[in-house]
């Protein structure tokens, strides 16, 4: 390992971890009380505290989202991995799951919490 | 034909071509593995070392072809050709090769340098691209984890890169073309 891979290698390092705190602002501070359900042709938003069956369609077809007992995850998707099926149950602020085959995004945000943006 | 040309070019094509056939099947192992991140397609960097190797080996032009050909390869080869996945690969190889490119006309950086940043530049490029796909900000958020695995990665695949170099008789086919 040269001088210069130590330099690299400290950048890279570096960029973790002060990425930590910045995520974690824009995630929000404090109690998670918002489901921000994104997908490509609406957004969502419902209290973590109900109990809703989402059906949201995505880009290759639908996506079940479930809110209950304070904690979210996805049912079933039409997509070919399902890696945002088995992902489980999400429960705490900042967390995500995301369908990326169909444009679907679900996010545990609180009070004012928003997306920035949403580019279409 | 001019006899030597027609020579050079055909060892290049033979160790392009066993690159990319290193670099598809490392990414198709990676394929068939858990998501290290929960965004569907997202790929942990292992085909990496079939990039360092080239770069090391035959120059910035042929790993820029062993990573675009094995993204294809692996696309086709998984069902995923022109979908998301793909574009997510395409992105992290992309900018995976053009740092590492940069970072190899910097003498004081081997290719574990390269490959720590190579890894970084791959998982922050899938996870943008995820970032437009789902129109939100959400799969950025998981940059944090993604750069700290892709250290690790980097690093391992870095330093297996430097024992395959000093083991595999790689040097003989040192292009003069780099």
């Amino acid at each position: 390992m040269t001088s210069g891979d130590r330099i690299v290698i400290a950048i890279v390092a570096v960029a973790a971890i002060v990425s930590w705190p910045v995520v974690r602002m824009a995630a929000g501070a404090g109690p998670a009380d918002t489901v921000v359900i994104t997908g490509p042709s609406l957004i969502r938003r419902l209290p973590l505290d109900s109990s809703e069956r989402l059906v949201v369609n995505g880009v290759k077809g639908a996506v079940t989202v479930v809110v209950r007992n304070r904690s979210v995850h996805i049912v079933e998707a039409d997509c070919p991995d399902q890696s945002c099926v088995h992902q489980g149950r999400i429960g705490s602020r900042g967390q995500t799951i995301v369908c990326a085959p169909n444009g679907v995004s679900v996010w545990i945000g609180g009070g004012e919490d928003a997306p920035d943006a949403v580019v279409r | 034909m001019h006899p030597t040309r027609s020579y050079a070019d055909a060892r290049t094509i033979a160790l392009t071509a066993m690159l990319v056939a290193v670099g598809a099947i490392l990414g198709l192992l990676e394929s068939a593995v858990v998501p290290p991140l929960p965004v569907p397609g997202i790929r942990i960097g292992l085909a990496n070392l079939a990039v360092v190797l080239a770069l090391t080996v035959g120059g910035r032009v042929m790993a820029l072809r062993v990573s675009l050909l094995r993204v294809l390869i692996v696309a086709v080869a998984t069902g995923a050709l022109g979908g998301p996945g793909m574009l997510m690969a395409l992105a992290g190889a992309s900018a995976s090769w053009a740092t590492m490119a940069v970072l190899s006309m910097n003498t004081s950086i081997s290719p574990i340098g390269w490959s720590v940043a190579g890894a970084a530049m791959h998982i922050l490029a899938q996870l943008a691209v995820a970032s437009l796909l789902t129109g939100t900000m959400t799969p950025l958020f998981l940059a944090p984890i993604g750069l700290a695995l892709a250290t690790i990665c980097g690093l391992c695949i870095g330093y297996s890169a430097r024992l395959l170099i000093s083991r595999l008789p790689l040097e003989q086919m040192v292009m003069d073309s780099r």
